[in-house]
């Protein structure tokens, strides 16, 4: 099990990237991408311990920080155009305009919204499992 | 004042153990309430100014600001007493923390909430939007909650704190009934737009009942008066504050904004009268019996309102202006005589009137300036009390002899208890010897005295103000002319027998001191604070046996949910029209491999409900939660069913983690369950899964085309440059929504980290180094010290 759920981080996060960048196109979207990534984690947590995964993984630390990078960028995505004089979530580039698209990922604001909803998920997720998983962590420090 | 900060104390020996650094926060306070007066001179002597922003325009509500002669007086009231208590507070608050051994830091849960209780008040004044004024209204209550329970480890200033927001915010929904009710009839929440709209009718005899309860809660006006007195466990600005410019004074302004509106009701005009009268007498002769210094002046408060509220209950001009003028005298007057309270209590560390006495010799200035605002609420020439009586009588004198009458011996009852306050403190033999005050705490009274005896020579500048106070609540140009006049004329006459009445009244001790204790038994007997007290109760044991019951264990949490769904589903059912609503269809297609995946979740469920071992519990669930995703799948809706079994997966880890931590044996049952328990479980679970399947079912049979917002949706996912309907909807259509969903979830992982970890949303490893740099969260709200915010009752 640990074996498999050291193995399966890299290929969930290749596939939460896949879900975000068809997103628009196709089945998928930042919650679930965020939902693929927590769940590498949490197994990771499950199979290592909460302790364990931690020291295998110390960019999980981050994890607050994404959290809140992630509602800051969705938060900007979807109040920018209150700046501009537009009703909010009035996405740019706007409906009948060329979008620059990457393969099939489009660059618009739209996806980075979806984006900051991804951030919010893997980090919260990775919050909450950091929280649960060992709960005698109380007076330790 | 601010030279005054420097020399905090005269006599070493007497200060606490270090001088009080400078209150930083007490001063900036002050500084921006004086600011905020020379602003409001300015804008009344320009002539007011208006400002209408929309808000929620589809409801009708407008953000419908006025500064008007109303919003004047009471803006500069609010910042001009703002100003003096703040100062005062800044100087009282150091010493009131430094008695209590709390910490400094401890500013930081009185000055936020002063100023935006000053904030509040100004909205209120200037606010012309009757939802407006009920916000602002209710803004006064939260933060009169939190000073009130400043000191939150004592009991009684919990309990005080409470008693002040229910009593004054549960009437406040009232207001906003009104509100309603008027919104709904003449189509508009502005009260100028009221005024010139509503016809004399049930409609606004109604409204105005309403809205008059709550500003009548609001200023303390019996029956609902009880809280004023309790709120006198606040720290004395504080109280100083609430009784003469904010909180109480909140419920007349209310009065006076829509006064055009109540004069168009006998009904309400009557009510106004009887409650204003009743509330002098009441208040009046409790005051005369209280012992504790900070009572006395709490009553009177009551009584002195109820001047106010019964000229509102007097149609005409003199008495909308005589209220307005009345309101300033007597902020200036209590504020002063809070203060010199305060001061007392401070310099000799006893609150009530059979301790002291005989101060006068001591405290010679605070004397003075304190007998200046007894004589100020006493009436007597020379101050601004003399005034705002001549006006009242003059008022009274208009509505016949009943009313004359009565106003003779208010004033009469003022006198007394007045007299009978600043007579046992500064006069006779001596009780406690006071220690020497601070200047910061004399020098307000002082300034506060002078403005009083400022309006008794010169009542030009407020007459001008209550004018223009009174047009705005007369509808109608408004002209007083206080002045002295050295005849035998009637309202003359009147205030003599009104100070001869007093003089009795202080000389018959005896007989005065019973009457007062009979109506003190009598109302704690048989008065509204018994109601009060039993009502709270009564909640409190209710709200507990519901939570028993609703939570006495898992199954019985489960329930709470469950029933009353299935019971809703089972309303619906019974109130809708089932002809064909209900059908079977053709099965086809994709449909028969949906049918046997129905039938793995139907196995699944049965094996989850049947068996006993914990794991098979959870892998038949899961079972259950797959066979539903693919359902989904295969009903073309494949976003959810990644959604589904994303959510599946990461359930059963964290159930399988859970597992793991739990003891080795399964748990023994204690004894066999009673028999009604046996049969609680399905039935509750019939019930849910009964309405549920009728719901769902009734759904399928008529797969009407959803109006029209999806079809639209869909048929602008192209031009929103997207191909995945979902996905478009979740971060354009409704990006907002999403944007409130996502902060539950970051709310919900702060909400675990301050139950779990008092608030650290990671905790760093023991031991491992450089962890230190990221045992604090993202922002300074999570590394907070989880010490309680509120007082809690």
């Amino acid at each position: 099990m640990r074996v498999v759920a050291r193995l399966l981080l890299g290929p969930s996060v290749v596939v939460a990237v896949a879900l975000i960048v068809k997103g628009y196109t196709k089945v998928g979207d930042g919650f679930a991408a965020g939902m693929v990534v927590g769940l590498a984690v949490a197994l990771n947590a499950v199979a290592l311990g909460a302790r364990g995964a931690e020291e295998a993984l110390p960019v999980l630390r981050h994890a607050p920080r994404v959290a809140a990078a992630g509602a800051a960028l969705a938060l900007v995505s979807g109040f920018f155009p209150l700046a501009l004089d537009e009703p909010v979530f009035s996405h740019r580039p706007g409906p009948d305009e060329k979008v620059v698209s990457v393969g099939t990922a489009e660059l618009m604001t739209a996806v980075s919204f979806d984006v900051g909803i991804f951030l919010l998920v893997v980090g919260v997720v990775t919050v909450l499992v950091h929280q649960l998983a060992d709960p005698d962590q109380e007076h330790s420090t | 004042m601010a030279d005054a900060t420097t020399d905090a104390t005269t006599d070493a020996s007497v200060a606490p153990t270090s001088r009080p650094r400078l209150d930083v926060q007490g001063w900036s306070c002050c500084a921006a309430a004086a600011a905020g007066f020379v602003v409001c001179l300015v804008g009344w002597l320009r002539g007011g100014a208006t400002v209408s922003l929309p808000w929620a325009p589809t409801l009708g509500v407008r953000l419908d600001f006025a500064f008007d002669g109303l919003a004047a007086l009471y803006a500069l009231l609010a910042t001009g007493v703002g100003a003096v208590v703040f100062g005062y507070g800044a100087r009282y608050l150091s010493q009131h923390l430094a008695d209590h051994g709390r910490p400094r830091s401890e500013r930081w849960r009185f000055w936020p909430w002063m100023a935006l209780f000053a904030v509040a008040m100004v909205g209120l004044a200037t606010a012309t939007d009757l939802v407006l004024i009920f916000v602002f209204f209710d803004l006064t209550a939260v933060c009169s909650y939190f000073l009130i329970g400043f000191d939150r480890e004592r009991r009684e200033a919990r309990t005080a704190a409470l008693t002040a927001l229910l009593v004054t915010i549960v009437p406040a929904v009232a207001l906003l009934a009104g509100a309603v009710l008027l919104s709904a009839t003449y189509g508009t929440f502005s009260v100028p737009e009221l005024v010139e709209r509503a016809e004399p009718g049930t409609t606004t005899t109604v409204a105005g009942l309403l809205i008059v309860v709550a500003a009548l809660a609001k200023s303390a006006q019996v029956p609902l008066h009880f809280w004023l007195p309790r709120a006198m466990e606040a720290p004395t600005p504080v109280s100083a504050y609430l009784h003469s410019a904010a909180m109480v004074a909140a419920g007349v302004l209310v009065l006076g904004r829509v006064h055009p509106l109540l004069a168009r009701s006998e009904v309400v005009l009557t009510v106004l009268l009887v409650v204003g009268l009743t509330s002098i007498a009441v208040g009046g002769v409790l005051a005369l019996g209280r012992d504790e210094l900070k009572q006395v002046l709490a009553y009177s408060t009551i009584s002195q309102y109820g001047y106010v509220v019964t000229l509102y209950g007097m149609v005409g001009a003199a008495a909308s202006g005589a209220a307005a003028f009345y309101v300033v005298v007597h902020a200036v007057a209590k504020c002063a005589l809070f203060l010199s309270a305060g001061a007392v209590t401070t310099a000799t560390g006893e609150d009530r009137l059979s301790h002291l006495g005989g101060l006068g010799r001591r405290l010679p200035v605070l004397a003075g300036a304190t007998g200046v605002a007894a004589a100020t609420l006493a009436a007597l020439p020379l101050t601004g009390g003399f005034f705002s009586d001549e006006l009242f009588f003059g008022a009274a004198k208009e509505q016949g002899p009943v009313l004359v009458v009565a106003a003779v011996l208010a004033a009469a009852l003022t006198f007394a208890y007045i007299g009978r306050y600043w007579m046992r403190l500064f006069l006779g033999p001596t009780g406690t010897t006071p220690a020497p005050l601070s200047r910061v705490l004399v020098v307000p009274v002082v300034l506060l005295a002078l403005v009083a005896l400022v309006v008794g020579v010169l009542p030009a500048p407020i007459t001008q103000l209550a004018e223009d106070a009174g047009a705005v609540s007369h509808a109608a140009p408004v002209a007083l002319s206080p002045a002295y006049h050295l005849d035998l004329r009637a309202t003359n006459v009147m205030a003599l027998a009104a100070w001869t009445l007093g003089g009795l009244l202080l000389a018959v001790t005896g007989l005065r001191d019973r009457a007062s204790r009979a109506l003190a038994v009598a109302g704690d007997r048989l008065g509204p604070r018994r109601a009060y007290t039993a009502s709270v109760l009564g909640l409190r044991r209710w709200s507990g046996r519901v939570h028993d019951w609703e939570t006495r264990d898992l199954r019985s949490s489960i329930a709470a949910v469950l029933v009353p769904a299935g019971a809703l589903a089972a309303a619906a059912f019974a109130s809708t029209p089932i002809a064909q609503a209900y059908s079977v269809g053709p099965i086809s297609g994709t449909d028969w491999l949906v049918l046997p995946l129905l039938a793995l979740t139907g196995v699944a469920t049965v094996v989850a409900a049947r068996t006993r071992e914990r794991l098979s519990i959870v892998l038949a669930l899961s079972a259950v939660g797959f066979a539903l995703a693919a359902v989904y799948a295969l009903q073309a809706a494949p976003d959810v069913a990644l959604v589904a079994v994303l959510v599946e997966t990461m359930l059963t880890l964290v159930f399988l983690a859970a597992l793991a931590r739990l003891p080795g044996t399964e748990p023994r049952r204690e004894s066999a369950p009673r028999a009604g328990r046996r049969w609680r479980d399905p039935v509750i679970g019939a019930i849910a899964g009964l309405g549920a399947f009728a719901v769902i079912w009734g759904y399928l049979s008529e797969p009407r085309e959803a109006p029209s917002v999806s079809a639209d949706q869909i048929r602008l996912t192209p031009a929103a440059h997207g191909k995945d309907v979902v996905t478009v909807i979740v971060a354009d259509f409704r990006g907002l929504d999403t944007l409130g969903e996502i902060t539950v979830l970051l709310i919900a992982a702060v909400g675990v980290a301050t139950l779990l970890r008092r608030g650290r949303l990671w905790l760093p490893r023991p031991g491992r180094p450089g962890a230190r740099r990221s045992s604090c969260g993202w922002s300074p709200g999570s590394c907070w010290d989880r010490a309680s915010w509120s007082p809690s009752p």
